[in-house]
């Protein structure tokens, strides 16, 4: 049964990935160049809903991780002339082995302590690459990827390759990651989350469980991290700065922080929002007060109105609303109560 | 030797305005249990109250009034209007958590873009009422003024002000019964939903004070995307953090810790430690106490 | 559950495809992107928001000042021109996201001014203007990588960059202030170490270096400085930051009752900004200054006199300062590099004009532009003031000195030139 699922799912991510590689050719650049921004917050916020929506942990700093990978990567590659595959391992281990270490740190606290020490390691990360050259500092380390390989032909834009790296990033890291969450693990982390002694008494090692939340889940995340510098062509600390971090949570609030399934949503809603602010600013074109603050009123404003409405992401959402129908019509179906009483 | 003492007082006054938003905080944490991303936002909108009012009336005092009635005021309608609204709909879970975070980070941008419509993206000047010129020792000028001193005896006051509320007061008795188990207060008869607006207020107007101290005591000038109002949340929040978040004791000491280490990191070790030694101090004292300093480790739904 | 899960994202994405196949409308095909009968679009980035904006967010509005009087007058060659300006809040990802929106979907013939090291490079990186043929002009910073045409062969520099300004300072204090304890203030990155550079060419020492983390302004780090400062009896203090880090340390140091002899570098060190900010007007005075253009309160330049009528009309209130300045520099000579470019501007054509008349573009500054088809190296020279009781920054001795140098090894020269008369009404002839 198991077996099959996955199976399953390897099926539906393929037929996946190859409607996105049919879509990439017929699309224009910046949507394709979208596409690829898309795909690097899919496994951002990913990353969160492993650590916050299933191993409950909340996390303001998940933009310090995608820094450290990528910065991780960008090194490797500049001193080392890596190819671009084992730059991203590199990515996943040195953001994972930093998630290890935040793990151990922050095992023992929770709610809003967590969301401190997060936070001010969302702050404090990405500034320390002033210090040392060979991160480069402030104008940043250039990252790049290489062109798309000849055979692909003259046409491929560099923006198709960022598309198809990332896309193909994506499918993969979130096959696993969705295999990962069905298994013994993901079960783990579900039960530490809502009640703690009671996991620990049926015999779950609760703090290692969330050690290896935070350290997978930084993977993931510096794997985001070195894509996202991919597609920027540099790594900076102004890329990563904790609004960020703050952002990576609403996008995993609007998906639904604990599931997977609508992941897409929330990565389309964080790149497609400005856009759609900006658009809505320059229609309305008053004074130069209103339209400079006006695109970022809209970002936040869509923020609060997603929460207050669909608070539980909208699959949940729409779940909670299959089920309620499916209980009413199983009501319904049920033999009225005889008005006498049971024989 | 002079440098020592005003490294060491360069701590203290930084700390107090650290304090003071981390009291802002506390004030939020206990009532309601959430943290409000927008405090310090809602302290810039208060500031802005505080500037109409000194424009108008040229009294530093009447405006720090203003602004604390007005940031009070401010944080009540939050409270009642979305806080609430917010809370009913989000049910429990990782949700629970996230949501107020999520919520009050919109607030924070939309607080931000109205307040830059408004008064647009200007410097808006603020008069110190007392003056900012360092006490002199001998030849030696110390970072030490009246400002600084007047900053130092406000958040002195204001901290055994709302320590008597909390200890000697109905209203405290409710407060605090509410922050530490809503059923139980209701049942006694407490108007728990009321209490909340108050704590909610409480902090708004200590917000405010936040923002007209640490305004008056920078260059005297503030906007939108002044430096300081981007850091205060942040500085308040780890010294909150620190502090234990439950007490206002340990909020006035987690400020003052953490303004002093950063103090004395950048003076005797490297001014480009300034961002990551938070993160090291917050680590270091969680480490030892996870509950922060004055912290209670009983088991509250997080 | 599960399956209908799967099948609804299928049908989801699908949608998404469609529909972003529907928004992509290929617009009519014009002579040369951004350029129409009626019209020149051109696109700026940089922070309107955010704690980077502080002072740069009044440059679109001067910039479109300038344009609006020039469409007023007829544009260039019949064509108005147009300036789209988007918000990247000093964040890369975002300069490159707005970059791309302005290049492909707005589809401007040029970019103008971009701001910020980390920015631009990203832009040039990943949106590749120069692959795409796409002008840069005259880019807000003053790293000196941009002149290089073999790395970013159509970016265009124009201020003068951190190297240049430091070496100038240095030649300064070699002929006057030899004899005095200095110390320098700078920020801990790349702006920081260009200056260290340029000192360490011009042969400066320091008593002491005091950096500063970018970010961490504030009246309580500035005293921190000043501590450090005083602890080394330094005579002169030597302010190489942004404004923000000069608007703290000279707050502060009023309030501290320390007074050294001020050096400010020109980034920082916007009379009007400053004074806006709260830095009283006493405190500059006798500070020495550096500027790449005349005085912003020196109505006796007719740029100077012509500009801030223009921006005053425009956008009333509004202080004529540094950037407002610049900002409407660089529109007037994009607008005689348009309408040098032909009845018929292209890309290629615009360019052209700049790499083989670029130096002759008139422009309020007081240096000549140093483009050519090997180098697109902008301004090259700076002018030595003190402020006056008032805090303005006036020239010493009451005439234009400007001092001309490069970024690399080369010395610090008397520049001898003479900038030639404005255009009539400030229009390209």
């Amino acid at each position: 049964m198991h077996k099959l699922k996955s199976v399953h799912h390897l099926g539906f991510f393929i037929v996946f990935g190859f409607i996105l590689f049919l879509a990439s050719n017929r699309v224009d650049e910046l949507r394709v160049y979208q596409g690829a921004s898309v795909a690097v917050f899919v496994i951002a916020i990913a990353s969160l809903i492993l650590l916050t929506g299933y191993s409950g942990q909340v996390s303001v700093g998940q933009g310090a991780l995608m820094a450290i990978g990528a910065y991780g990567a960008a090194v490797v590659r500049n001193e080392l002339h890596v190819p671009i595959l084992l730059s991203f391992f590199v990515a996943v281990l040195v953001a994972a082995a930093g998630g290890a270490l935040l793990g151990a740190a922050a095992a023992r606290l929770s709610g809003p302590y967590l969301a401190g020490t997060t936070l001010a390691l969302a702050i404090g990360i990405p500034p320390l690459a002033n210090q040392f050259s060979i991160l480069g500092g402030e104008q940043g380390l250039a990252f790049d990827v290489g062109n798309p390989p000849a055979s692909l032909g003259e046409d491929f834009t560099k923006y198709k390759w960022f598309f198809w790296i990332a896309a193909l990033a994506a499918l993969i890291s979130m096959w696993l990651l969705s295999n990962i969450l069905r298994s013994r693990y993901g079960r783990n982390w579900r039960a530490g989350r809502s009640n703690e002694v009671a996991a620990q008494l049926s015999g779950i090692n609760t703090v290692r469980s969330k050690i290896l939340a935070f350290t997978l889940s930084a993977g993931i995340a510096g794997l985001a991290g070195a894509l996202l510098s991919m597609t920027i062509g540099t790594v900076s600390p102004s890329a990563f700065t904790y609004y960020l971090s703050l952002i990576l949570l609403a996008g995993a609030f609007v998906s639904g922080i604990s599931t997977l399934s609508g992941v897409m949503i929330g990565a389309v809603v964080l790149v497609g929002i400005p856009e759609i602010a900006d658009v809505v600013a320059n229609r309305m074109g008053s004074s130069e007060n209103i339209s400079t603050n006006l695109p970022g009123f809209l970002n936040y404003a869509l923020l609060i109105v997603t929460v207050l409405f669909v608070p539980n992401g909208p699959v949940e959402q729409h779940h909670a609303r299959q089920a309620r129908k499916a209980a009413k019509k199983k009501i319904k179906s049920l033999p009225k109560p005889s008005m006498e009483g049971n024989t | 030797m002079i440098q020592f003492i005003n490294t060491t007082l360069i701590g203290i006054t930084a700390g107090s305005i650290y304090a003071l938003m981390a009291i802002s905080l506390v004030l939020v944490w206990r009532s309601t249990r959430v943290i409000n991303f927008a405090q310090a936002r809602m302290a810039l909108l208060s500031t802005y109250f505080g500037y109409e009012a000194m424009v108008r009336t040229n009294s530093f005092w009447i405006a720090l009034l203003v602004a604390m009635l007005g940031g009070g005021l401010f944080a009540a309608l939050i409270e009642l209007v979305f806080m609430r609204f917010l809370l009913k709909r989000s049910n429990s879970g990782p949700i629970a958590s996230v949501a107020p975070i999520i919520a009050t980070l919109g607030l924070y941008g939309v607080i931000r873009a109205v307040t830059a419509s408004i008064w647009g993206g200007q410097e808006l000047q603020i008069v110190a009422p007392v003056s900012n010129v360092g006490y002199s020792i001998g030849t030696e000028t110390l970072v030490f003024s009246p400002l600084k001193l007047l900053i130092l005896i406000s958040v002195g006051v204001l901290v055994l002000l709302l320590s008597l509320l909390f200890q000697k007061t109905n209203i405290g008795l409710a407060l605090r019964a509410s922050a530490f188990s809503p059923e139980i207060a209701s049942l006694s008869g407490i108007k728990v939903d009321l209490v909340r607006t108050l704590g909610w207020s409480l902090s708004g107007a200590v917000g405010a004070m936040a923002g007209m101290f640490q305004t008056v005591d920078g260059a005297g000038t503030f906007s939108p995307d002044s430096i300081g109002f981007t850091l205060l949340f942040v500085s308040g929040f780890i010294a909150a953090v620190i502090g234990g978040l439950e007490s206002l004791v340990g909020a006035v000491i987690g400020g003052l810790l953490l303004g002093l280490v950063i103090s004395f990191v950048l003076m005797y070790i490297s001014s480009s430690l300034f961002f990551i030694a938070p993160f090291v101090v917050l680590l270091l004292v969680l480490f030892i106490r996870p509950q922060g300093i004055i912290g209670v480790k009983a088991a509250r739904r997080a | 559950m599960k399956a209908m899960n799967r099948r609804k994202l299928i049908s989801v994405s699908a949608v998404l495809a469609v529909a972003s196949l529907a928004a992509t409308a290929v617009p009519a095909h014009a002579a040369e992107v951004g350029v129409r009968s009626s019209e020149i679009k051109l696109g700026m980035t940089l922070p309107m928001t955010g704690s980077a904006s502080l002072g740069y967010n009044k440059i679109p509005g001067a910039a479109k000042a300038y344009f609006d009087y020039l469409n007023a007058n007829g544009g260039v060659n019949g064509r108005k021109i147009t300036l789209i300006v988007k918000d990247d809040r000093y964040v890369p990802t975002e300069a490159v996201a707005k970059t791309n929106e302005l290049i492909l979907k707005d589809k401007v013939m040029a970019l103008l001014a971009p701001l910020g090291t980390a920015n631009v490079k990203a832009v040039a990186s990943s949106v590749n203007p120069a692959k795409r043929g796409v002008p840069v002009l005259f880019v807000n910073t003053g790293f000196s990588g941009f002149a290089d045409t073999k790395k970013y062969p159509t970016h265009y520099s124009i201020l003068p960059s951190y190297q240049m300004e430091a070496k100038i300072m240095g030649k300064y204090i070699a002929e006057n202030l030899a004899d005095k304890k200095i110390g320098l203030l700078y920020q801990d990155d790349d702006f920081g170490s260009d200056a260290l550079a340029g000192f360490k060419t011009a042969g400066t020492t320091f008593a002491v270096k005091v950096p500063y983390a970018s970010g961490s302004q504030s009246s309580a780090t500035a005293a921190g400085w000043i501590t450090k400062f005083k602890a080394a009896e330094v005579d002169v203090v030597i302010l190489f930051g942004v404004t923000s880090a000069s608007l703290y340390m000279l707050a502060t140091a009023a309030a501290l009752k320390y007074a050294p002899q001020w050096m400010i570098d020109s980034v920082g060190g916007d009379s009007t900004t400053l004074k806006l900010a709260g830095v009283p007007a006493g405190v500059l005075y006798n500070a020495i200054g550096f500027s790449p253009v005349p005085a912003t309160t020196d109505l006796t330049d007719e740029y100077i006199k012509l500009f801030s009528e223009i921006y005053a009309k425009a956008v009333p209130g509004s202080a004529f300062d540094l950037n407002v300045l610049l900002g409407m520099n660089s529109a007037f000579m994009t607008a005689q590099a348009l309408k040098a470019a032909g009845l018929n501007p292209t890309r290629k054509s615009l360019m052209a004009v700049l790499n083989t008349n670029g130096a002759s573009l008139f422009n309020s500054a007081l240096s000549p532009v140093g483009y050519s088809g090997t180098s697109h190296v902008g301004l090259t020279g700076e002018w030595v003031g003190k402020y006056s009781p008032t805090g303005d920054l006036l020239p010493i001795g009451g005439t234009y000195t400007t001092y001309i140098t490069d970024s690399g090894a080369g010395a610090v020269v008397k520049s001898t030139y003479k900038r030639p008369a404005m255009p009539a009404k400030g229009l390209p002839n």
